[in-house]
């Protein structure tokens, strides 16, 4: 019951795990960032006119684009992380330092996909609708 | 040093050899005296003087169901004026009245307090600690939400209840007369402010007061959704406290925030309002969720299917929440570019709470299902919520909400939310919690009844108002005249109100009726398998005999020694040799245990300190500002004997014998200390709650073609920038005297607090002239740029106390080099306002020269 972990993991995961609980929050705050981005650079197109309105939706896919960059690039980090195809474990019920690496790697990696689908939503206005109307 | 060679001498984990070691029997008894003294509740009338989570819990729940009810009556009053056309049961102010109170105390009073209720009660059992680590906050927060709450409710009792809506849109609540937007605005911040203690106690509880071994993948569900949710409230409420000061000073001293003709933006107040009103919807689900996720394990018998899914879930929803709030201000005339952008947010909100219940389905489908009432409850809620959340994604389409926008449509779709998602799983809860909290069992007779009673008056009631809604009856009218076809449809949501209070009046009176002569409950009645099943039958004050080793998701489950363990005192903290409460305080991500935690004991303070801060917002209310002020400086001195008596006192002992052979510090400063979370969290939400201040500064900016107005008076350059200068000197000298007093130079340190006290006053001065000249009452610009002052100048006075406070423990030796918690956690207070300064002093000196 009582697993003494493996005195070399143990060594480096430690530095890796201190911030884990905060990278969980990436994926989603890149996810905050953009929408914020979108929003605040729409109110001040429709409302000041500057930028116009065809430029501001531009920047904004790319915005877009940039921002499911980020979220991929944090997807493969954490996937890495969770290692399922090395570990062959979808699950981490045990009470060991590596249950609890994979276990926040896989937390990370789907709400990275969460965080994905929910840019993608955002942008899909910019692409169907045309302007400030 | 790395972990492992500061790990390798303390003897953790505990090998089985140490767990199999028999407790000799006299031993045992002493200690289970001892312990029982320790954690003894207070006799006679000094029992309002506990602190302790189980009594506070219990108080706390019963406070938010006697408002639920009061509530409740309200909503059966108002159906009984609309039962019929043209009645005139009430007048159509008192029925204004009636549904603003309904909604607000629902919403304020009963959903978010219920949640910090229940969880302040099971949290402790559920992670296996003895209590969480401020139990005198959580008595503060309570006395603060009782006084509050009677308060805010009592004033429909002289017809002075406010009411402008749940949602006090201005300028109809601006401009309102008589006390009543101000009863909202200020009992209901008193509130909130007790909910974000709450919130903050919780947090606290999650991350250091878990039992030893408990990492974070083991953690159980609920204590997750405790997580997520208390750090939702954390950002939901600041930006309505902010909304609220904005709203209270147009309406005392009249600055114009929310009035267009000096260049003030109703707006504003919608945006400040849904930012927190829609995560508040899901702060009200998700620990309905969080409770549906600790019965579906039990009655199918396995663990939960999918828990990283669930989290990401959790996690998920409180994030993407707070991206949705403009749908509810879809008919305000905001670009339709923006419109979309929350139409298709609150559109991919439904994947993370599809995932959740999809986890449960499945948990069901593979486990062996017992049918109980718990269960009946959570199937109900399912249905009921399902239906809500179909209309939920019609409303989310803009257009469709064009259409049924501010009619009986809503209101059936809210309440179908409401009761699905928080109603029938908190029942739920009940049912299943109700042996833990109560040692007897509720009557499954009298839950049936109850069951079918409320399911289905709640369909009768809220099913035709769909209907009703699409006919086109506005909500909020006091009456309707015959022949438009709503009659029959409103007879019967009124006959299925009742039904819904009588099937309400079974399960209180199951829930209260005497217990004297029912046998006790067996201790595990479902045969769950998380921790707070080893609670003790008879009740026992103590928590937790001693505080387990936990390896496992579901330790009753998957360590079959554990309860006996417990039992006999073999893990840790068996015993309480200086008669005082502890606790084991462990570290966040892998709960190795680092501290014994002394924990206060019962105590008047709390109540005292409450009844003043409820004085300093009551009194506003009429208008009466020095008797505010007076019990505003009371209840400061109140907190600061309470901190200096019962707080960061240096300990008799440095290190205690924890048990198993591992000796542990009894003494913390700097991130192992629980103050020093506490603060960081507070300061979290402090700092969110300026944040929507400086939003409301570019709000205007965006919103208005000139801002500031041209030819405007600006604050003083040079006395901002002086103020900039002297508030991070003051920062500066503040991390000056934490480091010089580490390093035993003590008189240095001293002299450090006091100059940067003094920085620190000429900082608010300068602040305060360089806004001097300015007229808040003439223009919206000048209003906000003086609020923005007065925010940094009020924390900055706050600062100040703190470093005085620091300094007369250094003088008086309860802060000495090695014990200096107070001063880390004074720094950690000043690196938040010299930020915070800084922004303030850029927003104001700097920006509106530049826009
Ligand atoms: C006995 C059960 C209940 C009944 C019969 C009921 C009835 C009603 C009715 C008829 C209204 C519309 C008033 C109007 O627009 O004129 C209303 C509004 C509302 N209800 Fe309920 N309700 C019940 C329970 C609840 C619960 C449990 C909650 C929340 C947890 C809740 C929250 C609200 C809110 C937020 C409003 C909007 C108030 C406003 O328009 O400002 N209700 N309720
Ligand atoms: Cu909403």
């Amino acid at each position: 019951m009582t697993q003494e972990p493996h005195p070399h993991s143990d060594k480096h995961e430690f530095r890796a795990e201190a911030l884990s609980l905060w990278r969980i929050t990436f994926a989603p705050a890149t996810w905050a960032l953009h929408f914020v981005l979108c929003y605040a650079l729409v109110s001040l197109s429709c409302i000041h006119g500057t930028p116009p309105v065809a430029i501001t939706r531009s920047a904004l896919i790319l915005a877009t684009l940039a921002a499911l960059a980020v979220i991929a690039l944090l997807g493969w980090r954490s996937y890495r992380h969770w290692a399922p195809g090395r570990t062959g474990r979808l699950t981490h019920p045990y009470g060991t330092p590596e249950h609890r690496h994979h276990f926040l790697g896989h937390a990370a990696f789907l709400l990275a996909i969460i965080s994905a689908i929910g840019v993608v939503f955002v942008a899909l206005p910019l692409l169907v609708i045309g302007g400030c109307q | 040093m790395t972990e492992h060679e500061n790990r390798s001498p303390l003897p953790f984990p505990p090998s089985e050899q140490a767990l199999a070691e028999p407790v000799p029997e006299d031993l045992r008894a002493a200690q289970v005296a001892r312990l029982r003294s320790a954690w003894a509740r207070p006799k006679g009338w000094r029992y309002w003087s506990s602190v302790n989570s189980s009594q506070v819990g219990k108080w706390y729940c019963l406070t938010a169901l006697f408002f639920m009810l009061c509530a409740g009556v309200m909503a059966l009053i108002i159906r009984l004026q609309l039962a019929v056309p043209e009645n005139d049961l009430i007048s159509a102010d008192r029925f204004n009245q009636l549904f603003t109170m309904h909604g607000s105390a629902m919403m304020f009073l009963f959903a978010v307090p219920m949640f910090e209720a229940i969880s302040l009660f099971l949290l402790p059992a559920l992670l296996g600690a003895r209590d969480m680590s401020f139990p005198r906050l959580s008595a503060f927060g309570y006395w603060c939400f009782l006084i509050g709450g009677v308060f805010v409710l009592s004033s429909i009792l002289f017809d002075v209840a406010p009411r402008a809506g749940w949602f006090m849109y201005p300028p109809l609540a601006t401009q309102d007369e008589g006390p009543g937007s101000d009863i909202w605005l200020l009992g209901l911040s008193f509130i909130e402010i007790a909910s974000l203690a709450a919130a903050v106690e919780l947090i606290v509880g999650v991350l250091k007061c878990r039992a030893p071994g408990m990492r974070v993948n083991l953690m159980p569900l609920y204590a997750w959704y405790v997580l997520v949710v208390g750090g939702m409230i954390l950002f939901a409420f600041p930006p309505l406290i902010a909304g609220d000061l904005l709203f209270e000073l147009e309406r005392s001293l009249d600055w114009p925030f929310f009035d267009p003709t000096r260049g003030g933006d109703p707006m504003l107040w919608q945006h400040l309002f849904w930012i927190f009103g829609h995560p508040e919807v899901y702060i009200v689900f998700l620990p309905s969720i969080a409770i549906t996720a600790m019965v579906i394990p039990t009655v199918a018998r396995r663990p939960i299917v999918g828990y990283s899914w669930i989290v990401l879930s959790a996690v998920g929803v409180g994030f993407l929440s707070f991206g949705l709030w403009v749908h509810h201000m879809f008919t305000t005339g905001l670009p339709s570019l923006s419109l979309g952008f929350f139409s298709a947010a609150s559109e991919a909100v439904v994947i993370p709470t599809g995932i959740q219940l999809f986890a449960f389905l499945a948990t069901l489908m593979v486990g062996r299902v017992t049918m109980s009432l718990p269960l009946l409850w959570i199937t109900g809620a399912l249905a009921v919520f399902t239906l809500g959340g179909l209309t939920g994604v019609m409303l989310a389409i803009a257009p469709f909400d064009f259409q049924v926008h501010d009619t009986y449509f809503i209101v059936a779709h809210l309440h179908y939310t409401l009761f699905g998602g928080m109603i029938f799983p908190v029942i739920a809860g009940v049912y299943y919690f109700f042996p833990f909290f109560r040692k007897r069992m509720l009557s499954p007779r009298l839950g049936r009844w109850a069951f079918w009673l409320i399911f289905s008056g709640f369909n009768l009631c809220f099913l035709p108002m769909h209907l009703t809604g699409l006919l086109g009856m506005p909500r909020r009218v006091y009456t309707y005249s015959s022949g438009l076809g709503w009659e029959a449809l409103n007879l019967t949501s009124t006959v299925g109100a009742f039904v819904i209070a009588a099937g309400f009046a079974v399960f209180v009176w199951d829930l209260l009726r005497p217990r004297r002569n029912q046998p006790d409950a067996p201790r595990n009645p479902w045969n769950a398998g998380t921790l707070e099943w080893a609670h003790d039958i008879p009740v026992e004050d103590w928590g937790v005999r001693s505080i387990p080793y936990v390896t496992s998701r579901y330790p009753l489950w998957q360590q079959p020694k554990l309860l006996q363990r417990m039992d006999q005192g073999r893990y840790y903290l068996p015993d309480s040799d200086e008669g005082a409460r502890e606790t084991l305080v462990t570290s966040v991500i892998d709960a190795k245990p680092v501290l014994i935690q002394r924990l206060t004991g019962p105590s008047w303070i709390p109540l005292v300190a409450a009844i003043f801060t409820g004085g300093c917002f009551i009194f506003p209310t009429f208008g009466l500002y020095w008797p505010a002020i007076l019990c505003g400086l009371l209840a400061g001195g109140a907190i600061l004997i309470w901190l200096w008596t019962a707080t960061a006192r240096p300990p008799r002992q440095a290190e205690k014998d924890a048990g198993l052979g591992l000796s542990l510090p009894t003494y913390a400063s700097g991130p192992d200390s629980v103050g020093w979370w506490a603060i960081w969290i507070t300061m979290l939400g402090d700092a969110t709650a300026f944040s929507s201040i400086l939003f409301g500064f570019f709000f205007y900016w965006t919103a208005q073609a000139q801002f500031p107005p041209p030819g405007a008076a600006h604050a003083d350059g040079v006395a901002v920038a002086v103020a900039a200068l002297a508030l991070i000197a003051s920062w500066a000298l503040v991390v000056l005297a934490r480091r010089t007093n580490r390093l035993q130079r003590v008189g240095r340190a001293r002299a450090a607090l006091i100059t940067s006290t003094l920085c620190a006053g000429t900082g608010a001065l300068a602040l305060a002239l360089a806004v001097w000249p300015l007229d808040p009452t003439a223009h919206v610009y000048p209003a906000i740029v003086c609020t923005i002052a007065l925010w940094i100048g009020v924390h900055t006075v706050l600062g100040m106390v703190m470093q005085l406070y620091c300094l007369a423990g250094s003088l008086t030796g309860k802060l000495t080099p090695h014990h200096d918690a107070d001063l880390g956690n004074v720094t950690l207070f000043w690196n938040f306002l010299a930020l915070s300064s800084l922004a303030a002093c850029a927003v104001i000196g700097i920006a509106p020269r530049l826009l």
